[in-house]
């Protein structure tokens, strides 16, 4: 037999009650976690700014530094901190010292390996998720973002990396011989009278690097017209009739561990035998790490880029 | 007039404590789980990585009762918040698919059938794509993604109700509707955004890497609150499955259950899926699962969910971090994905509300 069910409390107060409830918990728990994680305040001789506008504050120079990007890493071994490092991600495999460095995880971190790591500073790029370094900050590991969007913020990087690590001497000269070389470069191939052909550069079958892209930057200061400027977007994917219709002079792509494009495929996409660049087979490959890590070797990239676009101008 | 008194009460004597009993055995399998679950990790004792530091059974047990230890640190606050994380989140959605399944009176309706999941991506990606709040994306992008949730459960749930009457059928439509077009939007978002975009997909694949006290404290209060609202409404939802008409002439009043259980079903769910992203099945399968186990009267059921749900997650998260690195909602739809299949041959399904 049911009987008649008495309504314990009318079903709007109770949702009323719930919502405010949450609205009551999002705050003070979030109250409460900035509260216990800024009661950690000492005193920090070494303050810096990151590329995301972070104040980090360290003790002093750090002795234990793990990276968690292949383009900081790089950064770090090129101005000579090379030693300081204790943990590197999977994806970091240059220079060749990295091969004997503890993997701390790929997409997610490893948290727990990580503290037991003991660093004093973690660098990152910006691909790596951020709630992952608040974790590790949150247990006493400061972080810090390389972000780079054109060359100059490359030098800017290196040296705050440089001055980071008690190596800001290394870092300059590293940064002044990267420009140096690529004036080297830009002297030659933005000399009055020297051609720019159109050149389409392949990261992946149909993509290729837009306007505000570095591959895009690389191409122009290699004294080539990138096809792929003209999109609307950093990486945007092309189209057979596109690549045809702007007809490159010079097809470049890039090769990785996973890459199966080569030559002869490429000749087999549709319409491609009409372009110039397979009509009169230019069509080379580049490292693809060479053009889309942001570090010291961004400028070998240029170079082999300039040497493919004018082989004239470049032995 | 004492023994027919005796014999009287005595069936629902035995039904209570059989009750007593699962509800018993269930508990002392969350507890046998959070216990393993806290020895599993990369530092160990369960699953250590190679090679790395390693901490022994006794040094874990020693550092649970108290004692401090150079790792205690990474067990209090890394292990243990993720552990209560995963119980709560997967609480929740159990219960909530429970709910939903009652309301739905269809045995595939899920959590995120109102458009839970796909509101809360969009409130995700709105985040990346014009950089909102900047550093304290952490902040925002749960916050966002909990607004986003909550506002397309309630546009779904307008688009299904008319003069106050709430038609299920409509309801359920609507969400896959709202969910198709907010999933176009996401995609757009997405394709627009590049390189902020690795912290979206991270999201979208579902994770309690970001498990911390503070989250913690945020989602036990929501979840607790509606766990409870959903076992006290525990007979009507059982008479509801009846059928609307019939659960009105019993004397029960089906819209304003249908509209409780769908704003406690949509809280629950919208801030899990707010800090976790979206983890798929567990609100699915459980409610399924404990069905098999305890039976369809959800007075039993909704607690049974419950824990069910949280013993659940606690262990896909458990071997998500450690034996294999795949994301939780892989590792739940590995499993998920046959044992639905099972459930559709299942000859339990054409008999609903047992």
């Amino acid at each position: 037999m049911v009987t008649e069910r008495k309504q314990v409390m009318s079903p709007a107060v109770i949702v009323v009650i719930i919502v405010v409830a949450v609205a009551a918990a999002f705050g003070g728990g979030f109250a409460i976690g900035s509260i216990t994680s800024a009661s950690n305040q000492q005193h920090h001789p070494l303050t810096f700014v990151d590329d995301y506008n972070r104040t980090v504050s360290l003790e002093g120079y750090p002795q234990r530094i793990i990276s968690v990007a292949p383009t900081p890493t790089e950064m770090l071994f090129a101005v000579g901190a090379g030693d300081l490092i204790v943990g590197i991600d999977m994806w970091s495999d240059y220079p060749a010292q990295t091969k004997n460095i503890t993997k701390v995880g790929d997409f997610e971190l490893n948290l727990e390996q990580i503290i037991t790591l003991k660093p004093d500073l973690i660098v990152s790029g910006d691909l790596v998720p951020q709630t992952d370094l608040a974790i590790l900050e949150s247990n006493g590991i400061p972080y810090m973002i390389i972000a780079d969007r054109n060359l100059n913020d490359v030098y800017r990087s290196i040296q705050l990396i440089g001055n980071v690590t008690d190596h800001a001497t290394n870092a300059s000269l590293l940064v002044k011989s990267m420009k140096e070389r690529v004036g080297a470069v830009t002297n030659k191939t933005f000399a009055i009278g020297v051609s720019h052909p159109k050149v389409y550069l392949e990261y992946w079958p149909m993509f290729t690097f837009g306007p505000g892209s570095f591959g895009d930057d690389i191409i122009r200061l290699a004294g080539g017209a990138n096809i792929g400027s003209i999109k609307d977007t950093e990486y945007p994917s092309v189209t057979d009739e596109f690549v045809v219709s702007q007809n490159p002079d010079i097809i470049v792509y890039t090769t990785g561990p996973s890459t199966t494009t080569n030559p002869t495929e490429i000749e087999a996409r549709p319409g491609w035998n009409q372009t110039n660049a397979v009509s009169q087979s230019k069509i080379y490959s580049i490292d693809d790490n060479l053009v889309s890590r942001y570090g010291p070797r961004i400028i070998d990239g240029l170079e082999q880029l300039a040497a493919i676009i004018h082989p004239d101008l470049f032995t | 007039m004492k023994q027919e008194n005796a014999e009287r009460a005595d069936p629902f004597v035995r039904i209570k404590r059989r009750r007593a009993l699962y509800l018993l055995a269930l508990l002392v399998l969350l507890a046998g789980t959070v216990f393993i679950c806290i020895l599993i990790g990369e530092i160990g004792p369960i699953g250590a990585i190679p090679g790395g530091d390693h901490i022994s059974i006794g040094d874990a047990v020693n550092i649970l009762l108290g004692e401090s230890h150079q790792y205690s640190n990474i067990i209090w606050n890394i292990r243990v918040p993720r552990i209560f994380l995963a119980g709560f989140v997967g609480a929740g959605l159990a219960a909530a698919g429970m709910a939903m399944q009652a309301v739905f009176r269809n045995s595939m309706a899920d959590p995120f059938i109102i458009g839970v999941s796909s509101g809360a991506a969009v409130g995700a990606a709105a985040v990346s794509l014009f950089g909102i709040g900047g550093m304290f994306m952490l902040f925002t992008q749960p916050i966002l993604a909990f607004v986003g949730a909550l506002v397309t459960v309630f546009v779904v749930y307008r688009l299904g109700t008319i003069k106050g009457h709430v038609y299920v059928d409509t309801l359920l439509l609507s969400g896959v509707a709202v969910a198709a077009f907010l999933g176009a939007i996401t995609s757009f978002m997405i394709y627009v955004q590049q390189q902020q975009f690795h912290q979206l997909a991270h999201w979208l694949l579902g994770s309690l890497q970001s498990a911390s006290w503070t989250e913690v404290e945020i989602i036990a209060l929501p979840i607790i609150a509606g766990g409870i609202v959903i076992y006290l409404y525990g007979r009507e939802l059982n008479v509801l499955l009846l059928g609307e008409e019939a659960a009105h002439n019993l004397g029960g009043n089906p819209e304003s259950l249908k509209k409780i259980m769908l704003a406690v079903a949509a809280i629950m769910t919208s801030v899990a899926v707010a800090f976790t992203g979206i983890i798929g099945f567990v609100g699915l399968m459980v409610p399924h699962m404990m069905r098999l186990i305890v039976g369809s009267d959800h007075r039993l059921l909704a607690p049974a969910s419950i824990l069910g749900g949280a013993i659940f997650l606690i262990w896909a998260d458990a071997i998500s971090r450690s034996f294999v690195s795949l994301p939780v909602g892989v590792i739940t739809a590995l499993f998920g994905g046959p044992f639905f299949l099972f459930l559709l041959r299942s000859r339990r399904l054409r008999g609903e509300g047992k």
